[in-house]
């Protein structure tokens, strides 16, 4: 009887999240059914969904911030040109809840019964890939920022679109930076790298980035190559591996709380790399905040946008003002750009083809090239990526006085890195 | 030799926190057969609790620890009272209790969410990462501060559960309330009690938990799963074969990573939880009821 009770309980864990996303999705669509109307043929209809709630939901707000703006920009300026007729654009926003199976099935809901005519993508790989999948089958234009992952992209599907580069060209930045400084004498040559990566589709292409750079130069040999699972509790025998391999560089992909985590066992266990990164994270003030300015002195970090372009790059600029402009003088971070630039890519699209053709439309997007808010300065879907943005990373270093400057690539660069890290030689 | 000792201590100091998820849960099986599927909501509960009294009011978490760890024996008891004392007893009572304390737990998430939207939150006091050296390796203060907070749990559950009248009561509840109840034991006092007990463990392991990792609303099913692990291999109702089960299920994952990809030591666990529930389904320590 008590195994029997003890089974009993593992299913009723296993069908708890099921039993959820089902109640939210009925929820959803109790909410997002008043917002709901069918094309008018006076206005521009464009369907969304983004993680308001569930674990997402944090990004998820900030992508809506980046969609909002971009509608309200566009609406201001009369609309969107469609063959010289400005007509205003109207956004159909619904709540995934972050879940998988209700970003897909409202997905499937904004084009078949709320009848839009385009789409914008949802935050999370996960989330992305389930939702590519729909739009895929309904023939129907989608643009996102928010799914990286090269495995979204790798499937031929001609209406899917990403802003977001792959994780892969990510390593490979950080890696260019470590190798300039390798160069320059700063590193040793060659360099050992301790490589730890989360056990998911951007921690696989994180890898890959690393160790094909790695192989190429010939400068570099990883010594530890290692995955972990996300949402890790304890990483003291993984960290133990890399203590005692005492590598040169310390390479890590992880999302914001492993990162956390992992970090705070990094400083307690006394470890210090020459060069230390885990991917895109490093410089939230989140981080900052949970682990002390200290323990976060010169992580290198490589992310899509950092609003340190602003000096560079006008488009850029022009975004980072009207954003402080409507929130407060906020400062955005590259989630609400990317939301914001996703919305544009599609519009600038639709106005180029100059119908609501969505064949034309699509074939406007394969061949775009817009002046951009991301790094470069210029917005592609490349075919040959499978129409996934190859804009390149900003490289960012936080430095001791709580900034931290892009440096690298060096027409974006705000400040110069510093390598070794200082803090092991005391 | 310096690799193994780091691994012995990573174990050991895993074992702790693994066992202070784990005691309520074995408890409130223990003596009322439910398994407490709240767990999970409580230790997500008690986690924001101390993250409150730490940022509003600067309240140390370990001071913290005794005011969460009663405010949750209340809500415990009040739980039981409400609602887990009207399900029936024994087997028709199994599926009952786990869809209601199902439920309860969802309900306990998404006030959270509502609350604290999804972020994930940190807890940072003055020592998070200050270590303290142990032979050549250096061992963080935290953790050490966790497994003697398990110690203390586990030395003083025993005390109780052996050397006083309501511990005594409890384990002859547990035995035969049917029994208790010809003997004059107040058996649905005593069901409060250890359902409260239960929860301000549960609590406490989530405050214990924040000290550590951060945290969102999701937090307590992953540490839940293991509690699961550490109750079945110790054996159910044991409160010494919990804390060596968390021991064994913590060396197992910590020596694993010599052998297997480090994303797959994780999966020992429940490796191990299948092979004892085969090979001995009452767990390693057998049936002992309690103490």
């Amino acid at each position: 009887m008590r195994t029997a009770n003890l089974v009993l309980a593992l299913c009723a864990l296993a069908l708890g999240a099921c039993k959820q996303s089902s109640t939210d999705q009925k929820q959803q669509a109790a909410q997002g059914s008043s917002g709901a109307a069918a094309p008018s043929g006076t206005e521009i209809l464009i369907g969304a969904t983004l993680p308001l709630t569930g674990a997402e939901s944090r990004i998820g707000g900030f992508y809506k911030e980046g969609y909002d703006l971009a509608f309200e920009e566009a609406n201001q300026a009369g609309g969107v040109s469609v063959g010289g007729k400005k007509m205003p654009v109207r956004l159909t926003l619904l709540d995934d809840t972050s879940s998988q199976a209700t970003a897909a099935s409202l997905a499937d809901r904004l084009i078949n019964s709320d009848k839009v005519q385009f789409l914008l993508g949802t935050y999370a790989t996960n989330l992305v890939e389930a939702q590519t999948v729909v739009a895929e089958q309904n023939a129907i234009p989608y643009v996102n920022g928010g799914g990286a992952a090269t495995a979204i992209y790798k499937r031929g599907y001609k209406w899917v679109f990403g802003l977001l580069a792959p994780v892969e060209l990510l390593a490979e930045s950080i890696m260019k930076w470590i190798d300039a400084e390798q160069q320059a004498g700063k590193i040793p040559k060659p360099a050992t790298i301790s490589l730890l990566w989360e056990n998911t589709s951007h921690g696989k292409d994180f890898r890959k980035g690393v160790t094909e750079f790695s192989d190429k130069s010939k400068n570099y040999k990883v010594v530890v190559d290692e995955s972990f699972e996300l949402g890790g509790k304890d990483f003291s025998a993984l960290l133990g591996q890399v203590k005692a391999a005492k590598t040169d560089l310390f390479l890590a992909d992880a999302h914001l709380p492993d990162y956390i985590t992992m970090q705070r066992q990094y400083v307690t266990a006394g470890l210090c790399n020459k060069v230390l990164s885990y991917g895109a994270r490093g410089s939230e003030k989140q981080a900052a905040d949970a682990l002390g300015k200290k323990n976060v002195e010169y992580i290198l970090s490589a992310v899509w946008w950092s609003p340190l372009l602003a000096d560079k790059n006008p488009e850029a600029k022009k975004f980072v003002d009207t954003f402080k402009a409507k929130y407060q003088n906020r400062v955005p971070e590259w989630y609400q750009a990317l939301g914001y630039e996703t919305a544009r890519a599609l519009f600038r699209a639709i106005e180029q083809a100059g119908s609501l053709d969505r064949n034309a439309v699509r074939e406007k997007l394969a061949a775009l090239k817009m002046p951009s808010v991301l790094p470069g300065g210029e917005l592609t879907f490349p075919a040959e990526f499978g129409q996934q943005s190859h804009a390149p990373f900003v490289v960012q270093q936080n430095l001791p006085d709580g900034s931290s400057p892009i440096v690298a690539p060096p027409d974006s660069a705000t400040g110069k890195g510093i390598a070794p890290n200082p803090n092991c030689a005391k | 030799m310096d690799r193994l000792v780091d691994l012995v201590i990573a174990a050991v100091l895993l074992a702790g926190l693994y066992a202070t998820m784990a005691y309520g849960l074995g408890l409130i099986y223990g003596v009322l057969r439910i398994v407490n599927l709240n767990h999970g909501g409580m230790i997500m509960a008690g986690a924001y609790a101390a993250w409150y009294l730490h940022t509003a009011l600067g309240l140390d978490p370990y001071l913290a620890l005794l005011l969460v760890s009663v405010a949750a024996f209340f809500v415990g008891i009040l739980t039981y009272r409400l609602l887990v004392r009207r399900l029936p007893r024994g087997a028709a009572g199994g599926v009952q209790s786990l869809l209601l304390l199902f439920g309860v737990w969802l309900i306990l998430r998404n006030a959270a969410y509502l609350l604290f939207s999804g972020n994930d939150q940190t807890l940072r006091t003055t020592y998070s990462t200050r270590a303290i050296a142990i032979g050549n390796s250096l061992v963080s203060l935290n953790r050490i501060a966790v497994f003697g907070v398990a110690i203390v749990i586990l030395i003083v559950l025993h005390l109780l559960l052996t050397r006083t009248y309501v511990g005594k009561a409890i384990r002859a509840v547990a035995q035969n309330p049917d029994s208790c109840t010809l003997v004059g034991i107040p058996v649905e006092r005593i069901y409060a009690l250890t359902f409260g007990l239960g929860t301000a463990l549960a609590a406490a392991a989530g405050l214990l938990g924040a000290t550590l990792f951060p945290f969102n609303p999701s937090f307590g099913a992953a540490e839940l799963l293991k509690s699961f692990v550490v109750v079945v291999l110790g054996g159910l109702g044991s409160v010494a074969g919990t804390a060596i089960a968390a021991l064994i299920l913590a060396t197992v994952e910590v020596f694993a990573i010599l052998v297997i990809p480090a994303y797959l030591t994780a999966a020992v666990g429940f490796v191990l939880l299948v092979l004892v529930l085969v090979i001995r389904p009452g767990g390693l320590f057998g049936q002992r009821v309690l103490g």
